[in-house]
Order: structure tokens, then C-alpha cells, then sequence
């Protein structure tokens, strides 16, 4: 009997923690389908062409995104442009390269310790280094270095991860045909890898799209009335724009943050989106 | 002893951070023949394996001495490039390990790497017939690797061995994750590639190296106990140890 009570006591212990993790999972999507819904509610009567073709105004009414939206896709876009090779790249290297010695572990260490350095102080850096030093002043190149600098760590440590986790079987095969190191990085270790680097680089460049503080350090306007024309062009963004309308004393302009959310949260989906689709074709491949 | 020596094993000391696991080995590989390596879980017979295609290069730690001579060249002389030597000594390995890709991709890669030339299609078609293994793929040759079973998947990595036209073949326990029908087809095709390749086969099945091997060496705690005819190893070895080994005494 002994045996059957103690069997019934670790079935209902297994059951507690089953509801545990069911109500904590529970409560933290209530929360969040409870701030998309006040967001939506509150931001959608805004949301119309009106809203996405303007630029900033002092009259809520004419207010809009244009150049926020703009500057958020330039942001992106030049982010990834710097961020993707340099991380993927590096993680490679410290991965199939190196051997593992103290320094590669000094190094792991550290870029693990960067990935959660607050992102101010990658403000305050990237404007020393690169609108100040480089004499960028506030472009948008300016701006997409110092969130390089910020999502570097983050795809180092996603990239390193999906790499290690290629069994070192398909190595040793492609290396016992005869394979150069680049062959077998280039034929299997990255195709193996590519779901799980993919995965880290939209966390990565999602981060981008959402930070606010180092884009203000580095004095990104939150007046501008025009559209981008190229890198070298000041900018400003979502982030900020919605930083921006959040602090105005105006009840029309918190809504017109809400309305903000909604598409920054859109283009967000769309690029998770993008990601789960270039995964899927590659895994079918 | 007949034939050509085609790998020569001089005195070779293998350890990991230290730690010896094959011990002043001095062993001849024929050209042709079909070498067995027996002896217990341990005993270094994989390290030996991987060195004679330097695959012990990507383990860190891995300190050598001694001598391996490929048709007279130092296997590990400075001027000796690791990828050429693997180019010319295919390995099997003991988990079936095809690519995650398709049938025919699996074996035309490495070629397609070399620029190696000819149809690749006939090479794929002919490869796969060496490894008996065309019939039973031939309709799905873009269908992908790790869809067949583990026996097919074993011979699928020995075509693609076959397709590089190596010199010499090294098998680690290419058995040991198989069922016996597996196992038994794969034996039969070892009897035919003999006739154009070397191959060494690590083994810790005693009736394998028995039926497909010519000649057996037996390694204990990384030292080479006995080698010498399969016939004579299996029927009057030399030794006590190996003799309580083949008899199944120990190991």
C-alpha cells in the first residue's frame, strides 16, 4: 500500500506543477491580449491613410507617421545590413574556427555580458564614437551603426547557439569526403543552422525596432517633415514618435501613440512573418 | 606475407590530453585486402582508425608520435595537405550520417566539390549500384537521405565513399547500429569491394572479422596484442589474450 500512496502523491504533485505552469502561462497572455485590445480600441479610430501619409503636426488631426515609418524601415534595413554579416560571421568564426581555448572563452563571456548591457549606455557609445568621433552627425547610418553595436551579442549568441547544435556526425562526414573547412561550414553546418540563426536574427532586429533610448542619445529628431532620402539623412522613428506623443500633455496625442503601436506592432508581424516563410522554403528545400 | 603495403603504421603512440590510447603500434595495411581491427570497448581501435585519414586532427588535445606512411609518404609530414589525404581515404562511420538532403545529393556533393569530372548522374546511378543499393532507390533519388532506413542509410554513406574513388576505405563499426539483414548485406558488399580497394574495418564482432576479414590485428588497452592471417588469429593465435578474446572469454 505504501508503494500506491506514494504513486498517488507523485501523480497529484505532477498534476500541481501541470496547473502551475498553465496559470502563469495563462495570466502572461491575458495581460498581453489585454494591452492589445486597449491598444487597439484606443489607437484604431486614428489608424487611416491620412495617419500613415502625414508628417508630424502640432494638430493631432494632421498628425502622422510618414516619416517615423520611414525612418523605422531605413533603421531596419541598414541595422540588418551592418549586424547580420558581422554576427553571423563571427559566430562562425568562434564556433568552427577557434579552438577552444581561455581566450575564446574570455570571449564568450563577454559578448554573453554585452547582450545584457543596458542599451543607453550603446547610446551614449554610439554617439561618442560614431555621430561625434566618425562625424556622422545624426544620420540614419549613425543611428543603424550604434543598434548594430546594441543586437551584435544577441546574434552572436542565437548564431553560435543554432551552430553548435549542428550534430558533429555531418561534419566529420563532409570533412571525411575530403571537404575544406568553408565546404563543410558552407554545404551543411549553415543550412543545418539557418532555422535557428534566422529565429535569433528577427529577436535581434525586432529589439531594434522597439528601442527608444539609444536613438535619443544620439539625438535622432522627433520633428521631421520629411522622408529619408538616403543613409546620410537625419531621421527619426516609431519609437520615438510614440515616446514622443506619449509626453505631450493632450489626450488626442496618446492616441495617436496607440494608433502608433498598432503599426509598429504590424511591421513587427510582418517580419516574423517573413522569417517563419524563408524558414519553411529553406527546410523544404 | 603477400602484396603491397599500402599504409605503413610505425611505432604509433596516440593519447588525449595525455592520456595514452594507442600505444607504439606498429601494423602493415595491404593493399587490396581487407584489415580487421579487433579488441574490447576502449582499447583505442577508433583513435587508431582516425588517424590513418587524419579525422584525429579536429579533436583537441590529441597529441601523436610515431609514423604513418601512405605509398611511402609521411601521412603527417608538414608539406601534406589533411584534405588531400581524406580525398584519397574515404571512412565510413559508425551511425549512418548522410546529409539531411536528398538521395543523389548525398553522393554527388563531394565530387561536385572536387570538380571531379564525368555525368554526375552516372556517377550517382554507378556508385549506388557498387553499394547494392540502386534498386531499392533508384525511383526516389531526390527524395531526402534520412527517409530510408538505417541499413540503406549506411550503404548510401558507402557510395558516397565510393563516389570519390578513394584508395583506401576506413570502416569504424559500420555494423554495429544495424540488424542483422543489414549487417549481412553490408558484409557481402565488403567481399566485392576488395577487389578495388583497401579497407580497414574496426570491428567488436568477432564473427565479422572472421568471415570478411584477411587479415585481423587484435589491440588491447592501445597495444597491438597480436595481427596476422584472420585464419591463424581466429584458429591458433599466438597469444593467451587474444585467444580468450576470439573465444569470447573476455572483452
Amino acid at each position: 500500500m505504501n508503494r500506491r500512496q506514494n504513486l498517488a502523491r507523485r501523480h497529484r504533485k505532477s498534476q500541481l506543477f501541470k496547473w502551475c505552469c498553465i496559470s502563469v502561462t495563462g495570466f502572461a497572455v491575458l495581460v498581453l491580449v489585454l494591452l492589445l485590445w486597449q491598444v487597439t480600441v484606443i489607437g484604431l479610430p486614428w489608424l487611416d491613410f491620412q495617419f500613415l501619409s502625414s508628417f508630424p503636426s502640432r494638430f493631432p488631426e494632421k498628425a502622422g507617421i510618414m516619416s517615423a515609418l520611414a525612418g523605422t524601415l531605413w533603421l531596419v534595413a541598414l541595422t540588418a545590413v551592418f549586424a547580420i554579416p558581422v554576427g553571423v560571421l563571427s559566430a562562425v568564426y568562434l564556433e568552427e574556427y577557434t579552438k577552444p581555448t581561455r581566450l575564446r572563452e574570455i570571449i564568450n563571456i563577454n559578448i554573453a555580458n554585452l547582450a545584457g548591457v543596458p542599451s543607453i549606455v550603446y547610446g551614449i557609445l554610439g554617439l561618442a564614437i560614431f555621430v561625434r568621433f566618425m562625424a556622422l552627425e545624426r544620420s540614419l547610418v549613425a543611428g543603424a551603426l550604434t543598434m548594430s553595436l546594441l543586437i551584435l551579442p544577441v546574434i552572436i549568441i542565437a548564431a553560435k547557439e543554432a551552430i553548435r547544435a549542428v550534430p558533429s556526425s555531418l561534419r566529420q562526414a563532409a570533412f571525411a569526403l575530403g571537404a575544406t573547412r568553408w565546404q563543410v561550414v558552407r554545404a551543411h553546418v549553415l543550412p543545418a543552422a539557418s532555422p535557428g540563426i534566422l529565429t535569433g536574427l528577427i529577436l535581434a532586429l525586432s529589439r531594434a525596432i522597439g528601442e527608444t533610448a539609444p536613438l535619443i542619445m544620439i539625438g535622432a529628431l522627433t520633428y521631421v517633415a520629411f522622408v529619408p532620402d538616403g543613409p546620410m539623412d537625419e531621421f527619426t522613428a516609431l519609437s520615438i514618435q510614440i515616446f514622443n506623443w506619449t509626453t505631450r500633455p493632450q489626450e488626442a496625442f496618446h492616441e495617436l501613440a496607440s494608433a502608433a503601436i498598432i503599426v509598429l506592432l504590424a511591421v513587427l508581424l510582418l517580419m516574423n512573418s517573413l522569417a517563419v516563410y524563408i524558414r519553411h522554403r529553406s527546410s523544404s528545400r | 606475407m603477400p602484396d603491397n603495403i599500402i599504409l605503413s603504421i610505425e611505432d604509433l603512440s596516440i593519447s588525449y590530453s595525455g592520456e595514452p590510447a594507442v600505444r607504439r603500434v606498429t601494423l602493415p595495411i595491404y593493399e587490396k585486402k581487407i584489415t580487421a581491427i579487433i579488441g574490447p570497448s576502449g582499447c583505442g581501435k577508433s583513435t587508431l582508425l582516425r588517424s590513418l585519414n587524419r579525422m584525429n586532427d579536429f579533436i583537441h588535445g590529441v597529441t601523436q608520435t610515431g609514423r604513418i606512411d601512405f605509398q611511402n609518404a609521411d601521412l603527417y609530414a608538414q608539406d601534406t595537405d589533411p584534405v588531400e589525404v581524406r580525398l584519397r581515404i574515404g571512412m565510413v562511420f559508425q551511425r549512418p550520417n548522410p546529409f539531411p538532403k536528398s538521395i543523389h545529393r548525398n553522393i554527388a556533393w563531394a565530387p561536385g566539390i572536387n570538380g571531379m569530372a564525368g555525368s554526375v548522374d552516372e556517377r550517382v546511378e554507378k556508385t549506388l549500384r557498387q553499394a547494392a543499393l540502386w534498386e531499392e532507390v533508384k525511383d526516389r533519388l531526390h527524395d531526402n537521405a534520412l527517409n530510408l532506413s538505417g541499413g540503406q542509410q549506411q550503404r548510401l554513406c558507402i557510395a558516397r565513399v565510393l563516389a570519390m574513388e578513394p584508395e583506401i576505405i576506413l570502416m569504424d563499426e559500420p555494423c554495429s547500429a544495424l540488424d542483422p539483414m543489414s549487417t549481412a548485406r553490408i558484409e557481402d558488399l565488403l567481399f566485392e569491394l576488395k577487389e578495388n580497394y583497401t579497407i580497414v574495418i574496426v570491428t567488436h564482432n568477432m564473427q565479422q572479422a572472421a568471415r570478411v576479414s584477411d587479415f585481423t590485428a587484435f589491440l588491447e588497452n592501445g597495444l597491438l596484442v597480436e595481427y596476422g592471417d584472420t585464419d591463424q588469429v581466429f584458429t591458433r593465435p599466438a597469444n593467451m589474450r587474444t585467444e580468450e578474446y576470439v573465444t569470447g572469454r573476455f572483452g
